[in-house]
């Protein structure tokens, strides 16, 4: 009995689907997808996009895992070690995925060929940058034809990136809500006036929405399209896409360090201390919670696989960009509230896993994060604990007690019932999961760091 | 003609595309004739326009 099932998120496609076997991921090419799929490969298309590494190479397996009549071949895909979504992408990670998903189009068209889904779950940042994942995604574009993931691409890309830069909305939030994207007619209606005077945003935000999905025309019939038609729009929603830009906002969070009372010596003396405790313990995966802007990540092994996390969508907006112009690629920020962490999702809760699901890591760190999560949001040390232990395996932490002048701040203005909230407390939370390795106090400040280790 | 349509038909919207591409045509042959225009009076720049000519086929 084959004991192999589709993966729960692959079942629209009737090309094919993805499955994981033996830890490894393959996917099952159907025979109606045979046309399409040599003309990917002979039409050198495969080969130009890997080489710029804008799409996921694979490995082409004669076996028929299913034993099914209907197979054509079997892809093994190079591995994705870490799957994000993009209700944790900031803003200039989606518009980069936006300008992939069309420069993916455009070239396709060049070989005579079109990209039949445009959707960001069809993006993956791999070493730094976007990459397409879905191999079953281009075929054959016959004169004549629209592009049929037009209306999709506008609203995964195209309008959460414009309601970000008229509205201040965050893309993130927007694609939780939205998760299969904004539709024109809401993004119509809350962009400005003013929007209607710039020809791209006319075109494909408020006539789209006006025109919602009429179909039957005579015009239809005047006019047929072409490669070149839908080449001119691909071109202009790109020179629309990469006008767009968010102006920088101060944030409470992403002057943090620079602006706080933090004095610069405690940060030298932690990032010491960090970094010598790295140099003594082994990992190839970690995870930074609430990084700021990637101080502390950036300490980490350079081999190692790293999710940078915070709930302020600036910081993780800065942190992409100077992990960019630096070139460094094992860092993948994202925006996450670690309190109120990505959900399951989709058809069954089961297309989209949670962020604590996907989440299995050889180290974390969360420094300057416990008084945020015990203080400013009520969650008892011990559910802290117990959450930590789920997700990593050893353990920075840092402990902030209320004498210190940002705790100070944070009960300033309201009741103190944390009465539990006291170093003493938090070490018998956190034996309970972890065996203390090392514990150093913080120079220049009242605060301890310990190394753990799960128990 | 095999199609694998698994997006919805509206998705393509033919009829918003083909307006969208004549009016991305108006716009382009309007561009060209006032970039014309602009010829006469301003100095052209160095060619560097060309950065993405190594992208066509």
């Amino acid at each position: 009995m084959n004991s192999l099932k589709p993966h729960p998120a692959s079942f629209r496609d009737p090309a094919g689907f993805v499955y994981k076997k033996d830890e490894s991921i393959y996917r099952f090419v159907s025979n109606k997808y045979k046309e399409e799929f040599t003309s990917f490969i002979t039409t050198g298309l495969y080969k130009e996009l890997v080489a710029e590494g804008f799409i996921i190479p694979f490995e082409q397996i004669a076996e028929n895992h299913f034993n099914d009549k209907e197979w054509f071949t079997t892809l093994k895909p190079n591995y994705i070690p870490f799957i994000s979504y993009a209700s944790e992408w900031c803003f200039d990670q989606l518009k980069d995925a936006a300008l992939l998903t069309l420069k993916l189009s455009r070239r396709a068209l060049y070989k005579g060929m079109i990209l039949k889904d445009a959707t960001h779950l069809n993006i993956q940042f791999l070493h730094g940058a976007p990459v397409h994942i879905d191999s079953l995604s281009f075929e054959r574009y016959h004169e004549g034809e629209s592009w049929a993931a037009y209306r999709q691409f506008c609203e995964c890309f195209l309008n959460p990136l414009l309601l970000a830069v008229y509205h201040n909305m965050e893309v993130h939030k927007l694609l939780t809500a939205y998760k299969e994207g904004v539709p024109a007619s809401i993004t119509s209606g809350l962009l400005p006036f003013k929007t209607k005077l710039k020809p791209s945003i006319l075109l494909h935000v408020h006539l789209q929405a006006k025109l919602g999905g009429k179909t039957n025309s005579h015009e239809t019939k005047k006019r047929k399209l072409t490669s070149k038609d839908l080449l001119h729009i691909i071109q202009h929603l790109e020179s629309c896409i990469q006008a767009l830009n968010i102006k920088k906002t101060k944030s409470t969070w992403n002057n943090y360090y620079d602006e706080t009372i933090l004095s610069t010596n405690y940060l030298t003396a932690k990032r010491e201390i960090v970094t010598s405790w790295l140099t003594t313990i082994h990992y190839s995966t970690a995870v930074d919670l609430g990084a700021n802007k990637g101080e502390f990540s950036e300490l980490l092994n350079k081999n190692a696989s790293v999710i940078a996390t915070d709930f302020d969508s600036n910081c993780i907006q800065s942190l992409y960009g100077s992990l960019k112009n630096n070139s460094i690629t094992n860092i993948l920020p994202l925006v996450i509230d670690i309190t109120q962490p990505t959900p399951a999702t989709g058809w069954n809760n089961e297309e989209q896993q949670s962020f604590v699901s996907r989440s299995q890591y050889d180290l974390g760190l969360a420094l300057a994060l416990i008084h945020h999560l015990a203080i400013g949001k009520n969650i008892s040390l011990i559910q802290i604990a117990q959450l930590f232990s789920n997700i990593c395996s050893k353990l920075i932490i840092e402990f902030i007690p209320k004498d210190d002048p940002k705790v100070a701040d944070m009960l300033q203005n309201r009741k103190d019932i944390f009465e539990k909230y006291a170093i003493g407390e938090f070490e018998n939370a956190f034996t309970t999961y972890f065996n203390v390795i090392k514990k150093e106090g913080i120079p220049h400040s009242n605060r301890t760091l310990y190394l753990m280790e799960k128990k | 003609m095999t199609h694998l349509l698994y997006l919805d038909p509206g998705s393509g919207s033919y009829f918003l595309q083909v307006i969208i591409a004549a009016a991305i045509g108006a716009l382009f042959y309007f561009k060209t004739g006032w970039n014309w225009i602009k010829s006469f009076f301003v100095k052209q720049p160095p060619e560097d326009s060309k950065k993405n000519n190594n992208e066509q086929p």
